[in-house]
């Protein structure tokens, strides 16, 4: 067992644990952020998608030792009360259905977003590709990421 | 629990700021007094009087209506208070929805067989019309007017002859003590606020900001963590294990064995018990168990398959059975003879199968289901020696949202693993299920073979078709089937086409393999082959396959008119590049006629789905929005069985274990273009959960066959080699 620091959504937190342990475990169990999901613990699904600055990656394969001091970000840290443009397209084309997977997508589209701000229907498939949804909402995340591109790129509706 | 915490007062402030619907989960209601957390149900938070189980009426206004029934996606959540809203005369807005526990006064709270929607529209109508009349009746009292002079709206009685109005809230103490009626007087279609119309999922904005609750995110206060070793081969009893090494995992606490129900078969697994779940893992890696599998080792899918071949070359019980297919067949100028065959499958639910069970010291226990079929009070009271009476009291059970359920989530195998655990050890404990447990361990969805036969004339004019199905059955796994046809092994073979000579059987195959309800059941499997086969036959007679259909269903009013909708929406007339190629399958499954259209394009060296086209009749529909969604989900699940996974054994154990070699469609592969229209009529409302999967797959591969000439009769395919 070993103290670890976790700049979790510009908070921090001190957490024990086994070096080892995937973030992923350490955010929901010990941090107690449950909007992060486990899907399958081998970077397959990108359900328990965060940031690590800025960057998307998969909690489930990344050692809780490898994830000090950095600064991360869960979906409870994307907004304060769900204006985020990825958020609000999200409830706009009504995108969830049993929403398990949903925190990893939005995520996934709000890294990608931000890196490029009009993305093609390429770069989406691009960059969702590692998000499974096995409710098949695939059509209206496309349609909630244009969506959202629009209103980043046009200033707020 | 500090992030909790904030999480919480979060929560509460953005459900505030949304200023409408507020979806209640388990754990934004905790409490803390002075070092006490203390969960509480969140009904418990409910003030005002209730009218019935699922009505309560604040005195400040407050309308909160009971969501009883799991939701995992279908939208449930939403649809059954809109319906009981609906008639109460309430707008959407006034509502607040509030997850309800599991209890018996909210009548069967089991989900399946896309059965809620359907089964509930009239008695929750019924529930809601005749809260309205006893509120309209207290208002009568109190001006002293006939209740014919006064109508409801928006949360208030209106007098007809004045302006006044009062509000529900003002009435509900008198309400409370007049009989409620048995046969109030329901709304017509044409009057309907609510139902039909595109409300906002009240669930949607948890689910946007991470808040939903799901079972796996239960976190009891002291939570122990579960993980088991089961036995590769699905049946086998462990022979020896280090139950010493497994301890020796720093934050590992317990070990031990721990029996799963699959039907009539009880599975030993052995549990290991730790302060983290990393640590239960790192402690199972070291178990090393030896298992005596001796029997269930033999089976193989190559043996499976051969052996159900083998069956279908007989004759067997007969579904339908009209004219004489032999003499056609034995007479005809020409003849088709094909099999087609689909593998078993997982049912992958996103959320991996987990439970959360603490069984107290006082014998009482706090559940959180995240289960199909939530009602397990009696059950888990037989266990403890609780009497039935006491056992709501005694046992509460949580609701959470479900990650999924596609069947899956009807059987309850780890909650039952779960209270196992609970109960030997008096503490509360998680039991996750890993995505490779998940994937190996089933039950799974049925493998079938399909003979199909059909006989032409000498023009090329179908005289006889025949469907002969063989698998196993699912009933059967826990009742005999007494020479009868197992009532679920039939559906989504709908299409009750016109031929002079049809035969349909089913010969069950015996097998030890579990076998569960999958999100359209033998609807799957059945559409599959029967609407493939169809358009085979249409193309040998060399007509269109959709005309064909209508042509060939004038038993059928319902199919035909939504076979002519989807000939305009899809603008299926219209003449195709070379690259192109088109199918289409009809299935009415669990009460909703579906109809697809599929379009391929060849780009390059691919071939992408360029678009699909659905017509749905469900009858009346509730939230025309999740109707649609059920269906754009359906395809992608059918397309994914179509396309991508299949779950083979060898030598008893599934070859296949997580998405790396289980894959799912991503959005890279699923079709860009998805179009849905529903059907407007005044018909009964059919089931949305499930009736959109069958036709997809016949769909796309009747669309390969127009695009290469080949026919695809064995699932999966890859699309990308056709
Ligand atoms: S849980 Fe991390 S990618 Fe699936
Ligand atoms: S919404 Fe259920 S898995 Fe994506």
């Amino acid at each position: 067992m070993a103290n670890f620091k976790l700049d979790i959504n510009n908070q921090s937190y001190e957490v024990e644990a086994e070096p080892q342990t995937p973030l992923l475990w350490v955010i929901r169990d010990e941090v107690g952020l449950t909007g992060t999901k486990y899907g399958c613990g081998i970077a397959q699904c990108g359900a328990c998608t965060i940031h690590l600055n800025g960057s998307p990656v998969r909690s489930c394969s990344i050692p809780v030792s490898a994830a000090s001091n950095q600064k991360l970000t869960t979906i409870e840290g994307l907004s304060e009360d769900n204006s985020h443009p990825v958020q609000k397209a999200w409830i706009d084309a009504q995108v969830p259905q049993c929403g398990y997977c949903q925190s990893g997508q939005i995520m996934s589209a709000a890294a990608l977003l931000d890196k490029n701000p009009k993305p093609t229907d390429s770069d989406i498939d691009t960059a969702m590709a590692g998000n499974i949804c096995r409710c098949g909402t695939y059509h209206r995340i496309r349609k909630a990421i244009h969506t959202a591109s629009n209103e980043m790129t046009n200033g707020s509706k | 629990m500090e992030a909790n915490n904030i999480n919480r007062r979060k929560f509460m402030k953005l459900a505030g700021m949304s200023g409408a619907m507020l979806a209640i989960g388990f754990e934004t209601f905790a409490i803390e007094g002075p070092k006490v957390l203390k969960k509480l149900m969140a009904e418990d938070f409910v003030e005002g009087t209730p009218l019935n189980p699922f009505v309560v009426i604040a005195e400040d206004g407050t309308i909160s209506i009971m969501a009883t029934v799991p939701e995992l996606g279908q939208g449930i959540f939403q649809a059954i208070p809109a319906i009981i809203a609906e008639e109460l005369e309430v707008d959407m807005d006034q509502v607040t929805v509030v997850k309800s526990s599991a209890s018996r006064k909210y009548g069967r709270q089991s989900i399946g067989g896309s059965r809620s929607v359907r089964t509930m529209y009239q008695p929750m109508r019924k529930l809601g019309a005749a809260t309205k009349e006893v509120l309209i009746e207290a208002a009568s009292k109190k001006w002293g007017v006939a209740k014919s002079a006064l109508y409801a709206k928006s949360g208030k009685v209106h007098r007809t002859d004045t302006k006044d109005f009062v509000e529900y809230k003002d009435l509900v103490a008198t309400a409370a003590a007049i009989e409620v009626p048995k046969n109030p007087n329901l709304k017509t279609k044409k009057d309907f606020s609510i139902i039909g119309k595109e409300t906002v999922r009240t669930d949607i904005l948890s689910k946007v900001n991470g808040t939903a609750d799901y079972g796996i995110d239960a976190r009891p206060d002291g939570l122990l963590y579960a993980t088991i070793e089961r036995c590769p081969t699905l049946q086998g009893k462990p022979i020896s294990y280090d139950k010493e090494a497994a301890l020796s995992v720093q934050g590992v606490t317990d070990v031990m064995e721990v029996t799963r129900s699959v039907y009539k078969n009880k599975n030993t697994g052995i549990a290991v018990i730790a302060e983290t779940h990393y640590a239960a893992l790192e402690g199972r890696k070291k178990l090393n168990v030896k298992w005596d599998n001796a029997e269930f080792s033999k089976l193989n899918s190559e043996s499976y398959f051969r052996e159900m071949k083998e069956l279908a070359k007989k004759d067997h019980l007969n579904h339908k059975d009209q004219g004489n297919f032999n003499q056609s067949f034995a007479n005809a100028a020409s003849t088709l003879d094909v099999v087609y065959e689909q593998p078993h499958q997982s049912h992958s639910c996103m959320e991996p199968m987990n439970a959360t069970v603490h069984v107290k010291e006082d014998n009482t226990v706090e559940v959180w289901a995240p289960s199909q079929s939530p009602q397990v009070q009696r059950q888990f009271a037989r266990q403890l020696g609780i009497p039935d009476d006491q056992a709501e009291e005694k046992i509460k059970v949580h609701l959470p949202f479900l990650g999924g359920g596609f069947g899956r989530r009807s059987m309850n195998d780890p909650l039952e693993e779960c209270f196992q655990i609970s109960k030997e050890l008096r503490k509360p404990i998680k039991l996750i299920w890993t995505r490779e447990d998940d994937t190996t361990q089933g039950p799974f969805r049925q493998a079938t073979v399909h003979a199909m036969k059909a006989a032409f004339d000498d023009q090329d004019n179908p005289t006889g078709v025949q469907h002969k199905m063989i698998s196993e059955a699912i009933t059967t796994q826990f009742r005999p089937s007494n020479g009868k046809i197992p009532f679920e092994v039939m559906e989504g073979i709908s299409t009750h086409y016109d031929f002079d000579n049809y035969s349909i059987q089913y010969g069950e195959y015996n097998s030890q393999l579990p076998i569960h309800w999958w999100r359209s059941v033998f609807g799957s499997t059945n559409g599959f082959a029967h609407e493939a086969f169809i358009d085979e036959v249409a193309v040998k007679a060399k007509q269109d396959p959709l005309q064909f259909r209508i042509d060939r269903l004038n038993s059928e009013p319902r199919q035909v008119k939504v076979l002519e909708r989807l000939k305009k929406e899809a603008n299926w007339d219209k003449k195709l590049g070379a690259n192109e190629g088109k199918g289409v399958a009809i299935v009415e499954s669990f009460g909703s006629i579906v109809a697809h259209a599929v379009f391929l394009k060849r780009e390059g060296n691919q071939v992408i789905i360029s678009r699909v086209v659905s017509v749905v009749d469900c009858g009346i529909v509730i939230n025309p929005n999740q109707a649609k969604a059920q269906t754009e989900g359906n395809i992608i699940y059918g397309l994914t069985a179509a396309m991508k996974g299949a779950i083979t054994f060898k030598d008893g154990v599934a070859e296949q274990s997580n998405f790396h070699d289980y894959a799912i469609l991503r959005i890279n592969e699923a079709p860009r273009d998805i179009q849905v229209y529903l059907m407007e009529n005044d018909e009964n409302p059919g089931g949305m959960g499930e009736p959109g999967l069958p036709p997809i797959a016949p769909a796309l591969v009747n669309a390969v066959a127009d695009l290469t000439g080949k026919r695809i009769r064995k699932l999966p395919f890859d699309l990308q080699k056709v």
